[in-house]
């Protein structure tokens, strides 16, 4: 029953992300009827109304929030306000391809990472290392993507810029996503292994006789992985977040996408799906963050 | 046809800085490919968009530009505007318009058919025409076009003949009807998949075009098949009878830069929308024709609101007109590419352009100091700005966010207002807080511009019941109201082109509206497409074009 109170914390992060995002919807200037036809609309007010009634807009707003709710409980998202078809569906629809660019670039990151972080060992390599790491954390995921189109698409054709092109269309945005993602997870694997290996018990672990691949393998870089772990969170963060910009720079389809429209539109079912899941992304990666710290370092589980 | 303001557009990194000094010739004029000789068949080509369709299939329904670009492909329409704005004939052989302006009869085409085998008939013209006017169909722009409550029905005479009737008269219907949105539905679809067309899909958007929709992914492409059987070509078409290609895949690439870039690489084959900073590069490239063509309609133009503030009156309206120097502004952020406009209509507009207006109200600073000194504000105030009775001379323009090119207009205009003493300042609001003012009528400036291939833009933005949509300046004087109102009536092309005469003069004098440039489509294709033309709008037409790619 030790996991009740982490459910109940749950739920009250999801319920807490869905509020505030209806609140925040509601509390920002502007009439999504109005958003939705632009500026130049030749609407005429009959069909504004006839929009609005058939949204429920014109109904009182603590009607439309526990309406939300209710529906929300049944997994229900609703229609699309501006797509006009389930929300589930269009959610559904685009997930595949986000998911597919953010595991690639999540694998990506890890192999780009675990390679620096042990291969970079002597002194002007660490300093290498560092400094390329800083350059990918601090370099707009937008410029790392056009730069990167420009020279291995525009001019050496070797990848094509998107579309239902196979793996060859997955690479170029799969890297950028991942570079920033790699340089952050090299740095902190790197400075693990340094405190790691300053540890007393790699001595005795070398006077066991274990090779330094031993070493590495079984011991340095599981605790190497302890803050890295930490950041699981923020990475995954960095990933949706950076979705949404590669989708839009190689002119992908994907949940990204989805998100800057649904927002720009005021499109509200859509955002308050979109927010229930990233909440819930987080919530399920926090759980697995605590359950595999014992398993990374034996000294926390006898702290519980 | 809806310019839609794109929060994302941004500038193109890869022509990062703008190369002086590059004029780009021959960029007037329908677009003519690349390729030279006789069309080729077969092959796939390949054209990059900037935004997608999704959910706007429905052609009565959308509003979207978008949305009558891409599926031009597959609806055709009775008549066709020519570059010259003249009207002939496509799925109407010929038409009749009666005295009064209140009928018109068409005579249609013989052995139409719909993609899915349907016969193209009468009574298939009223199904789409009363569906379009329909309030349930909830039309976002196809009702208006067809006069809105001007529209009193459509009647079958026999198989080959309907009349479509007014209330009053509505001399915009012929351009009206000859745009996409007012295009052709299988009438089975209309019955069987009417929940579906917004949509959309392969056997549920379906016309008489010589495209049908194949497949759609939602994000990324949309793809089109050649119709075998298609031979009822607008008259003035290249060619006649099926297009050349086998396939049309337009592919969704929303960053201006990744289409002019993919372009040059090839991957595809033309780049419509192309952003004015990305010109330079793609000229350079021997490879790639480039062809623009002057939006008909409203120029990009800055709305003086009537109604509240300092613009009440006229001398402050005149004075801020005089006082910025829109020909420097223009040229130095376009740089020949776009023309700087002098009226309220761009010259594209057929029948109603007004080019003695040009010239006459040139950038005059003095003028401008003179007028705001007659109107009392002579005092300074310790950044430099005019004052009367304590308060500043100051305007707020609203905007949202638009493409860096125009907000770099802006702050030229700034540069120049401040010069006289005239404050400007721009609030940059997201679309919410800029349509809740925009709404409300409490700013002192708004911009927009409007394409549309006839003079009636100007009723709509002039009539003083439009106000504040689209009549942003709030324009109430009863002259004006008479002359767009007789000049939408007016089945006379003289008539209504000395109607809008009057109210492009009146509008110089007025200062209601200060036209800014004239937008242009832009363009770029390979050089393996020959045969690309433009409609009167400039947005490429596929039906001629073919492709040397497949050879």
């Amino acid at each position: 029953m030790r996991y009740l109170p982490r459910l109940v914390g749950a739920l009250v992060v999801l319920w807490g992300a869905a509020t505030l995002a209806f609140l925040v919807l509601k509390l920002v200037p502007g009439d999504p009827v109005a958003i939705m036809l632009g500026a130049q609309t030749q609407a005429s007010d009959a069909v504004k109304a006839r929009i609005r009634e058939d949204l429920g807009l014109d109904r009182p707003p603590f009607e439309q929030y526990f309406g939300y709710l209710g529906r929300i409980l049944l997994l229900d998202f609703g229609t699309s306000y501006r797509l006009q078809r389930p929300v589930s569906d269009v959610i559904g629809a685009q997930l595949p391809s986000t998911l597919a660019l953010t595991g690639a670039a999540i694998v990506l990151a890890l192999l780009i990472a675990l390679v620096i972080a042990i291969t970079a060992r002597g002194r002007v390599s660490r300093a290498v290392a560092s400094v390329l790491e800083l350059l990918v954390i601090s370099s707009p995921g937008f410029w790392t993507g056009l730069l990167l189109l420009t020279l291995f698409s525009f001019q050496l054709h070797w990848f094509p810029v998107s579309g239902g092109q196979g793996l060859a269309a997955l690479v170029l945005p799969a890297i950028t996503l991942a570079l920033p993602i790699a340089g952050l997870l090299s740095q902190l694997l790197r400075h693990g292994l340094d405190s790691a290996n300053a540890q007393p018990f790699v001595t005795s672990v070398l006077a066991r006789g274990l090779g330094p691949v031993q070493l590495l393998a079984r011991h340095t870089l599981r605790h190497a992985a302890l803050p890295a772990t930490t950041f699981a969170a923020y990475i995954v963060g960095a990933l949706l977040g950076g979705a949404v910009i590669v989708e839009q720079l190689f002119g992908r389809p994907g949940i990204g996408r989805v998100a800057l429209e649904a927002i720009t539109n005021r499109d509200l079912p859509v955002v308050m799906a979109l927010v229930f899941l990233a909440a819930a992304v987080f919530v399920v990666i926090n759980l697995i963050v605590d359950a595999l710290y014992p398993l990374l370092d034996p000294r926390l589980r006898s702290a519980r | 046809m809806i310019q839609r303001t794109q929060g994302a557009r941004r500038a193109g990194w890869l022509a990062l800085v703008a190369a002086a000094g590059l004029a780009l010739a021959g960029c007037s004029g329908p677009a003519d490919g690349g390729a030279a000789g006789d069309p080729v068949e077969g092959g796939t080509i390949t054209v990059a968009i900037d935004s997608d369709v999704a959910s706007q299939f429905d052609v009565h329904v959308s509003a979207a530009d978008i949305s009558a670009l891409v599926l031009r492909n597959v609806f055709d329409s009775l008549v066709v505007q020519d570059a010259d704005g003249s009207f002939q004939p496509w799925l109407a052989a010929s038409w009749e318009i009666s005295p009064d302006g209140l009928e018109y009869t068409f005579h249609l085409r013989e052995g139409v058919t719909f993609q899915d085998g349907e016969p193209f008939d009468a009574e298939a013209v009223k199904l789409n025409l009363d569906r379009a006017a329909n309030p349930d169909t909830k039309s976002q722009y196809a009702a208006a076009l067809l006069g809105g409550d001007a529209y009193a029905g459509t009647e079958v005479v026999d198989d080959r003949t309907v009349v479509v009737s007014l209330n009053r008269p509505y001399a915009p219907l012929l351009q009206g009807l000859s745009t996409t949105y007012l295009g052709f539905f299988s009438p089975a679809v209309l019955e069987s998949s009417a929940d579906q067309l917004a949509a959309g899909g392969p056997g549920i958007t379906v016309g008489t075009g010589p495209w049908i929709l194949d497949r759609y992914v939602e994000g990324q492409e949309i793809a089109f098949t050649k119709n075998p059987d298609y031979d009822w070509a607008p008259a003035n078409a290249l060619h006649t009878g099926p297009v050349h290609p086998d396939e049309l895949v337009y592919r969704i690439l929303p960053e201006g830069s990744v289409r002019a870039g993919a372009l040059t690489s090839g991957e595809i084959d033309v780049a419509s929308n192309v952003s004015p900073s990305d010109v330079p590069t793609l000229q350079a490239d021997p490879a790639i024709t480039i062809s623009s063509v002057n939006a008909p309609g409203l120029p990009w133009s800055i709305f003086l609101n009537h109604s509240t503030g300092l613009f009440q009156e006229q001398p402050i309206r005149k004075a801020f007109q005089l006082g910025i120097d829109i020909g420097s502004a223009v040229d130095a952020v376009y740089d020949g590419l776009y023309e700087r406009a002098w009226s309220v209509l761009s010259p594209t507009t057929p029948n109603a352009y007004d080019a003695s207006v040009e010239g006459t109200w040139e950038y005059d600073p003095d003028e401008a100091g003179r007028l705001l000194d007659e109107a009392g504000w002579t005092e300074l105030d310790s950044e430099g700005y005019r004052t009367k009775d304590g308060q500043r001379l100051s305007v707020h323009w609203v905007a949202t966010q638009t493409r860096e090119d125009r907000a770099s207009l802006v702050d030229a205009f700034q540069a120049d207002l401040k010069k006289i003493g005239f404050e400007l300042v721009v609030d940059r609001l997201d679309v919410g807080g800029y349509l809740d003012q925009l709404f409300g009528g409490t700013y002192d400036i708004v911009d927009w511009s409007f394409v549309r291939s006839d003079g009636d833009i100007l009723r709509l933005h002039l009539y003083s019941e439009f106000a504040p949509i689209q009549n942003a300046s709030f324009v109430d004087d009863p002259q004006v109201d008479d002359w767009v109102v007789a000049a939408s009536e007016s089945t006379d092309d003289a008539e209504r082109a000395e109607l809008y005469a009057q109210v492009q003069q009146w509008a110089v004098e007025d200062a209601a509206i200060v036209p800014v440039y004239i937008p242009g489509n832009i363009t770029a294709s390979g050089s393996a497409i020959g045969g690309l033309r433009a409609d009167i709008t400039g947005w490429p037409l596929l039906y001629d074009a073919w492709t040397t790619k497949g050879q």
